[in-house]
């Protein structure tokens, strides 16, 4: 009964949620407005937006030798996550019987578990260096734990229902991903579609000034 | 596939006590495996030729050779019965689960009655006012991370291990079941991360471990456990170091087992497998049982233990108590730092008594 | 709450816009910027995180514009922003910090950093939480027209002075000219020498210029304060006079938050395009030699190395002119490892200069441009800034560090050559 829920009205429910929230957070945003800059422009502040969307995924090169870990198990965690999340065959099948109704070619078992294990590995190393690192611990707040926290569950959830064999523990993983798309509008998971506009606009102003950021 | 005479090493040792053991109880005909039915009543206990006796004694492969031919190409295709299989069993249900529970058990209850008795051990002179970098930022995260990871394998493989005496009459074997996969399948996937942790802490720490001059002499006094005199140490005592190569060499087993058991697809026989899962299992409860101990010292064993592995700083007395070449060293370096600029650099803001900048708390 | 307070609220909030949201709503706590930023780096205390300096301008934004926020306080749970939010962070938004901009440069989901600090100051000014001394220096560049109240007399002695040197005549409000140059109050005072350059490099290169005894100031102490109104009348001064005498050009001098104020903040300030261009020094004698109206000559073979000054270079856009010129007066010219729009702050820069009880910090931070300059082991450094160049000769004082600072127009003056003998 419970597994008859978790299939289907919550299911409903916590893709709405997330889909309406995250569109509705993206406007809100939007909404407030920028005032027009009526400086003379050195550069393309299009341009400029377009280029930093990009370059910032390669680390400064003071930053990276500092923030070392940081960039290497950031990366093994969000590449490894992408990978999994589109490209594993159990979230293929899920999503093509119940979002696009079309599938795409997925990419074979032994690239699931090392992708998987990437995410591991970058998860848990970032969130260690959240708690231990002066600056993280200053600055980290509740929404970056539960945040973390969430995404690990869902990730071992999946991890132990890789059998596939039993119904609790399929169930126990869409529950808790379920969850985990209720809250993402609500928290700093938006960071995953905010990321372009801040990027975007700081590339703007940069752009206009002359500057590669 | 060629029966015990080339292998060496300490599975040939269990294999020749097992198989000594087990001829024994061969020779007594009513202890061998249940898997032959009783004699049906009202027949008398006289010995009658089996007809298919020859039959059987040939598929049963005692004496002929071990594989035969197939159509089938594969691995171990050609082994009708594997006869090593019911001697593995064995010795991993009467002899690998119980000792092994005897063994942690015994070392948690060891533990337990050391602290009873010596209690958690101070540092001598009491903690001072000042302190000296003991980990970075980056050694304090890989060793959590280890850590994390070890005490997530421990207890998955613990529950496949000692599952079904201890857990099956407690939850029952549905419930079991579902635990059990979500256990080798956490297991299984979680087992590579350990190598990548293994290899950092490796890499890190490998230098500090190196055996250096009064290290033996740590070693035969105890680490100060025997007698009362002070025993002189390095960065690392003679204790941390032997758990550094356990954890790399033990590790090293632990892990290179569990990729032969968690690929069987790479073409590897029956017997690497049993011979993997003893080597697995009992390395593991080996550095299980080890890490007890590692756990017990760092935690409530000794007062400023964990500090170090906690902030990165550790008290300047308990360093000098316990790894005094190391702390005279660096205090004479300069290294050392007052208590409340650590907790500018840390952070802990509460602790300071006014709003003041790393260097004022430095003076 | 007093009044001011509740004014410096509601101007803290009129600054949140949708970059504002948007880099609020991406931060993930990451940390990245400390590794970037000087007072950080230098200290490793952890206070200086450039984006934990935005903690009331953030606790606003979350009560305002997010679900939890929101919620939060429809219910009582969370504490609106309060006077002690203010005064416990007066030191992390003003010592702590030049407007630099490195942060700016790093943060992996594209923050603007320092954005977000230029406009949290326009709300801790108006609350009365800033800095007595760069309060002072703001009351003086409203009252006298500078913040080191430098008046015009100061400045026509100055150039009277020029004049007799070089023989040269210096127009005062010539109207109709192409350039009209302004200086900071430090050239002025510190460096005439940079006027007699100007003096020199202009006749040489044929260009028609003036200064106005009405507008000569091009620091801004609104920008550095953070006060918009201040800084509108500030810039709004020099553009009345550059439309009033009809000049095409405004040339910014070596000083670097007059770029900003001047190029790029200043029509937003007074809310409409100048009608004339601004060109910064560096550029305009880029540009000069390029046309071959000016040229140089003799290579100073000292090793010399750039300090690029923050407001001009990484958030002016100003990155290639200075190396062109250096590189055609200096055949030792070694880049610093970090240089052009990753060079390190001078830490005086945003109002830290004017700050008084920043100086210890400042001082402690210059170890970061010390190492850059053991690293190279040179002795010369040539800057665009005048401000830079007082604050790196305090530095390098300190340190007890045997090292010349040069300005890089003066240099230029030095190697031009003239039709006559000068």
């Amino acid at each position: 009964m419970i597994g008859e829920f978790i299939d289907g009205p919550l299911w409903t429910f916590s893709l709405s949620v997330f889909v309406i929230g995250v569109i509705w957070r993206i406007i809100a945003i939007l909404k407030i407005g920028v005032k027009r800059d009526l400086s003379q422009p050195r550069g393309s502040s299009g341009m400029g937006a377009l280029r930093a969307l990009f370059s910032r995924f390669i680390p400064e090169r003071t930053v990276t030798s500092r923030g070392r870990l940081q960039l290497v198990a950031g990366y093994l965690f969000h590449l490894g996550l992408f990978a999994l999340l589109i490209f594993a065959k159990p979230h293929v099948d899920f999503i093509a019987e119940r979002i696009t109704g079309f599938d795409w070619p997925a990419m074979p078992h032994w690239a699931f578990i090392v992708a998987a294990e990437f995410a591991f590995a970058g998860i848990i190393l970032l969130w260690l260096h959240r708690l231990l690192n002066p600056v993280t611990r200053l600055l980290s707040d509740l929404d970056d734990h539960i945040g973390t926290l969430l995404v690990f569950l869902v990730m071992l959830s999946g991890c132990l229902a890789l059998a596939q064999s039993f119904e609790p523990l399929r169930l126990l993983h869409l529950l808790l991903a379920e969850l985990l798309l209720i809250y993402f509008p609500f928290s700093k998971l938006m960071h995953a579609f905010t990321f372009v506009l801040s990027r975007g606009y700081t590339g703007a102003t940069m752009g206009r000034k002359g500057v590669n950021a | 596939m060629k029966q015990s005479a080339s292998r060496t090493g300490f599975a040939a040792v269990i294999t020749r006590l097992i198989g000594a053991v087990l001829i024994g109880l061969l020779i007594n005909p009513s202890t061998v495996s249940a898997q032959e039915p009783p004699a049906p009543s009202g027949i008398s206990d006289v010995r009658v030729l089996n007809p298919g006796g020859e039959l059987w004694r040939d598929v049963r492969q005692r004496t002929a050779p071990v594989s035969g031919k197939t159509q089938i190409k594969g691995v171990d295709t050609g082994v009708l019965i594997n006869s090593n299989g019911d001697r593995w069993r064995h010795f991993r249900i009467n002899q690998l689960i119980p000792i092994g529970g005897y063994v942690l058990g015994g070392v948690l209850l060891a533990l337990l009655l050391f602290y009873m008795i010596r209690g958690k051990v101070p540092v001598e002179g009491g903690l001072s006012d000042r302190k000296l970098l003991r980990y970075s930022n980056y050694e304090r995260t890989i060793h959590w991370f280890i850590a994390g990871v070890f005490i997530f394998l421990g207890l998955s493989g613990l529950i496949l291990l000692f599952g079904r005496p201890v857990l099956i009459p407690l939850i029952g074997k549905e419930a079991f079941s579902v635990l059990a996969s979500a256990a080798k399948e956490g297991h299984n996937l979680m087992g590579p991360v350990f190598l990548l942790a293994l290899i950092l802490i490796f890499v890190r720490f490998v230098r500090r471990n190196i055996y250096q001059k009064g290290d033996l002499t740590w070693l035969l006094r105890g680490g100060g456990v025997i007698g009362k005199k002070h025993v002189p140490s390095n960065f690392f005592n003679m204790g941390e170091k032997t758990l550094f190569w356990m954890l790399v060499f033990v590790g090293g087993t632990i892990i290179v087992s569990g990729f032969v058991l968690v690929s069987p697809s790479l073409g590897h026989t029956r017997e690497w497998m049993e011979l993997a899962h003893v080597g697995h299992a009992i390395g593991a409860l080996l550095m299980i049982a080890v890490i007890f101990g590692h756990i017990y010292i760092g935690t409530v064993g000794m007062e400023g233990a964990i500090e170090g592995m906690k902030t990165g700083y550790c008290d300047l007395n308990w360093a000098k108590e316990h790894h005094d070449f190391w702390a005279n060293e660096a205090e004479k370096n300069g290294e050392a730092l007052t208590n409340e600029e650590v907790a500018c650099l840390r952070g802990d803001f509460e602790r300071l008594p006014r709003e003041i900048s790393v260097k004022e708390a430095g003076k | 709450m007093s009044e001011a307070f509740e004014q410096g609220v509601a101007a803290l909030s009129a600054q949140i816009d949708a970059k504002v949201a948007s880099y609020f709503s991406s931060c993930i706590h990451c940390g990245l910027c400390a590794e970037a930023c000087l007072f950080y780096t230098e200290t490793h205390d952890p206070r200086y995180t450039p984006i934990h300096k935005l903690e009331p301008m953030k606790k606003l934004w979350r009560q305002e514009h997010t679900f939890w926020g929101k919620l939060g306080k429809a219910m009582g749970l969370s504490k609106p922003l309060s006077e002690a939010d203010f005064a416990d962070w007066e030191r992390l938004v003003y010592d702590s910090c030049t407007l630099c901009g490195r942060c700016s440069m790093v943060c992996p989901v594209g923050n603007d950093i320092t954005y977000m600090i230029r406009k949290t100051r326009e709300g801790f000014s108006v609350a009365g939480y800033a800095p007595d001394g760069m309060k002072e220096a703001t009351q003086r560049a409203l009252t006298i027209g500078s913040p080191m109240g430098v008046t015009y007399k100061t400045l026509s002695a100055a150039i009277a002075n020029v004049e007799k040197e070089t023989g040269l005549h210096i127009p005062v409000d010539q109207p109709g000219v192409d350039y009209m140059t302004i200086f900071s109050s430090m050239e002025i005072v510190n460096f005439p020498e940079f006027i007699e350059a100007l003096a020199r490099i202009f006749k040489q290169a044929g260009v028609t210029w003036t200064i106005s005894s009405k507008a000569y100031e091009a620091t801004n102490s609104g920008i550095q304060i953070g006060n918009k109104e201040a800084a509108a009348e500030l810039v709004g001064r020099v553009v009345n006079a550059a439309e009033e005498l009809g000049v095409k050009y405004v040339i910014s001098p070596e000083c670097g938050h007059a770029y900003t104020a001047i190029r790029w903040e200043g029509p937003n300030l007074i809310g409409r395009p100048y009608q004339f261009e601004v060109v910064h020094i560096l550029e305009l004698l880029d540009q000069l030699k390029a046309q071959g109206r000016i040229q140089v000559k003799d290579f100073d073979h000292t090793p010399m190395t750039l300090h690029d000054p923050c407001q001009i270079v990484r958030r002016g856009g100003v990155i290639q002119p200075p190396r062109n010129l250096l590189n055609s007066v200096a055949d030792h010219f070694v880049e610093m490892k970090d240089h052009g729009v990753m060079n390190w702050c001078c830490g005086g820069g945003g109002g830290v200069s004017a700050n008084e009880r920043a100086e210890e910090l400042r001082l402690e931070v210059f170890k970061r441009k010390k190492s850059q300059l053991d690293e190279l082991g040179v002795n010369t450094l040539v800057t665009a800034c005048a401000n830079c160049r007082i604050i790196l000769e305090e530095g390098l004082e300190h340190y007890e560090m045997d090292t010349e600072v040069i300005s890089l127009t003066e240099l230029l003056a030095e190697h031009l050559v003239t039709d006559k003998p000068s």
